[in-house]
């Protein structure tokens, strides 16, 4: 991948180049709002990950402006504010995501790569396959081969969010507030007791396991020949 | 400088601003009064002065010159003249009675100064008004009376009005520094009081009177506001205590660990366990953080602006359907009813919080094998939303404590968790008017949140 990163804490940048470099990504960095409106505007990058506060101009304005040039590159805010208004607003400006500091860079990671490879809303597909799970949302059925597999509506949101991404990973926050909207971090682990179920239900006895846990990451579906 | 402050006082100005209006206002009334009495005072001696005159010539035309020289001497003698003066002159211009001067030989009405005759002030001339009738023959005869006296009665007016403006005047003036003073002392009062609290003297406030004036009225707010105040400081000093206390431990314990792996020399599993640790002390440190800020924005008010319409039964149910699997695992059982379509102005996102740390709440301090109860019902015009467990419970001197920042009790202390939880869900029932209570069950604890139904008919409208 090919990012930009709009920061203008030095510490902040160089541990986000730094872990996005060990992983062969090329990243740009760029320490003011103008330059880097200026490098999103030359350049083809996958994704922008931009600082909501910055001198001089600052983030909203830069995603206002370049949604208002037409350039529509993917864009995830970070931000100390973890206000729901603040993410609404950051939202409504035209980013696509948005990751509230402090954050593990494991998370930023897993946001990006699901960012950058957002396939194209296709409305046709109504049937989503790993393997062979089949998930069909117009009738709300879930088949692993030839066995019809029931499940709750929890359990089934949270498969069609991992399949809809599968191959990628996916977090406990991603999922958190995909398929709960919850935008705060419950104490307990409701992520993990779900997910415990839907693999129970899903995997067990069933051969080869789909969903994999990706340690200190979260969790990510695929067919076994595939690696993720 | 009192002098000063004292003409600069709002009382002292409205006072002023009255006796200027009074003064102007007498001032109208005075020149009215003055008109009118003078002019009266006017016509009233010129009537009486032609009607003599018309009586003269009606004594010539019966009885020429001779009877109205005798008519005229009759009314000299026999004091009928009554302040009159009269002067008859020939045709020749020669004067046959009297001491009017004969310049005041003309028809109709003309004034004349005379020597003083001691009726007229001081310094001033006698004037009298003259009406010249010239008779047939070409004989004359002048009637004249003192017209001095119309300025006098004007004066006597003017003075006696000048009187009453001196004198209210220096009354109104009077009591315009009396009132000011005590409006000045109050000020002085709250003023003090303020500075007294810039220096630091939070405890201070200001004197009421008995007087119950709007001044006092505005000192007794301000009272209640410093009151506020004080409130507010006082639990962010608390705050700041909690702070340095709850979160100065854990920072102290993070370091003292880094120090010791750093001291002893280790194989490299320990420092990856190590760090691993450190990361999720600082997760915790980070997560009470964000806590104690999220009460503070909650606390602040500002996120009413977001309030929708939410539906409170729906809400239940989902996380009711999402903690069931949680709590079956933790070897509580988790039992929920909520009675449908209860509607709710808020932020869907805090109500849901604040549901979900009540019962993560339940599951965390009981023991497996617990019930718990998520209950919402409709009581009469009300709803109530409470969350309640068959476990060990508050002893019921703790209850008032339990929604404080950082308490926990005894027993769960060593227990994961920073305290906050509860503390969080009180912010998010004050924020939304919901009446919280705990209370004590045989056994356990109920938490109950109480709100009034929105009407139906309005939130569909």
């Amino acid at each position: 991948m090919k990012l930009l990163l709009i920061e203008d804490d030095a510490q902040t940048a160089a541990y986000i180049v730094r872990g996005f470099e060990e992983h062969g990504h090329t990243v740009d960095h760029a320490k003011t709002g103008r330059d880097g409106l200026f490098l999103a505007g030359s350049e083809n990058y996958d994704v922008l990950i931009v600082d909501r506060m910055l001198p001089g101009m600052d983030g909203l304005s830069i995603v206002k402006m370049l949604r208002s040039t037409e350039i529509n590159t993917p864009v995830i805010f970070l931000t100390t504010m973890g206000g729901i208004e603040d993410r609404v607003i950051g939202l409504e400006s035209g980013a696509d995501d948005y990751l509230v500091k402090p954050f593990a860079f494991s998370e930023l990671m897993a946001r990006v790569h699901a960012l950058a490879r957002r396939p194209p809303l296709s409305r046709t597909q109504t049937v989503l396959r790993v393997g062979d799970l089949e998930l069909d949302l117009l009738k709300r059925k879930v088949r692993r081969g030839a066995d019809i597999i029931d499940l709750q509506a929890r359990e089934f949101a949270l498969l069609e969010f991992l399949m809809q991404r599968a191959g990628q990973v996916v977090t406990r926050t991603m999922l958190l507030e995909g398929v709960w909207n919850f935008h705060f971090d419950p104490k307990t682990n409701i992520v993990e007791t779900h997910m415990s179920r839907l693999r129970s239900k899903v995997d067990k006895g069933r051969g080869p396991a789909l969903i994999h846990t990706i340690r200190g990451s979260g969790y990510s579906i695929h067919a076994p020949t595939e690696s993720h | 400088m009192l002098l000063r402050n004292l003409t600069r006082t709002t009382s002292f100005r409205l006072v002023l601003l009255y006796v200027l209006v009074f003064s102007a206002s007498v001032l109208a009334l005075a020149s009215l009064t003055y008109f009118v009495a003078t002019s009266a005072l006017d016509q009233q001696i010129r009537a009486r002065i032609q009607a003599e005159s018309d009586g003269l010539r009606d004594e010539f035309m019966s009885g020429g010159l001779t009877r109205l020289m005798g008519a005229v001497e009759e009314r000299r003698r026999g004091r009928l003249r009554d302040g009159l003066v009269y002067s008859i002159f020939d045709a020749g211009g020669h004067r046959l009675f009297g001491t009017l001067p004969a310049s005041s030989l003309i028809e109709g009405w003309s004034e004349v100064r005379g020597p003083p005759d001691g009726d007229e002030p001081e310094g001033e001339t006698e004037r009298l008004a003259v009406l010249g009738l010239k008779l047939p023959g070409n004989d004359w005869v002048l009637v004249a009376d003192d017209i001095g006296r119309v300025s006098v009665l004007g004066q006597v007016v003017l003075r006696a009005f000048g009187v009453v403006v001196l004198l209210s005047v220096t009354i109104a003036i009077i009591g315009g520094v009396v009132i000011s003073l005590g409006f000045l002392r109050q000020v002085e009062a709250i003023s003090n009081t303020a500075e007294a609290i810039i220096a630091g003297d939070l405890r201070r406030r200001i004197p009421l009177r008995s007087g119950g004036d709007e001044l006092d009225r505005l000192a007794a707010t301000l009272n209640r506001m410093l009151d506020r105040i004080s409130d507010l400081m006082e639990s962010l000093r608390q705050v700041s205590n909690d702070i340095a206390h709850d979160l100065r431990t854990p920072l102290g314990r993070l370091r003292q660990d880094l120090e010791e792996v750093r001291r002893l020399p280790r194989a490299s599993g320990d420092y990856e366990r190590a760090i691993d640790q450190a990361i999720a002390e600082s997760d915790d440190i980070l997560e009470t953080f964000g806590a104690l800020l999220r009460i503070a924005q909650i606390e602040s008010g500002s996120r009413k602006s977001g309030f929708r319409t939410v539906d409170l039964s729906e809400l239940v149910e989902q996380i009711a359907e999402t903690y069931r699997p949680v709590a079956e695992d933790e070897g509580r059982t988790l039992v929920a009813a909520a009675a449908s379509g209860v509607l709710i102005e808020g932020d869907r996102e805090l109500l849901a919080q604040m549901i979900i740390n009540l019962v993560e709440n339940a599951i965390a301090h009981t023991r497996a094998g617990t019930t718990i109860e998520l209950l919402l019902e409709r009581v009469g015009k009300e709803g109530v939303l409470s969350v309640s467990d068959n476990g060990p419970g508050v002893p019921p001197e703790e209850l008032q404590n339990i929604f404080k920042r950082f308490y926990r009790l005894e027993p769960s202390r060593g227990a994961p968790g920073n305290g906050l939880g509860l503390s969080l869900v009180d912010a998010i029932a004050g924020l939304h008017g919901l009446a919280i209570e705990a209370c004590g069950r045989a056994p356990g604890l109920r938490v109950g949140l109480r709100f009034k139904l929105a009407d139906m008919a309005a939130a569909a409208g």
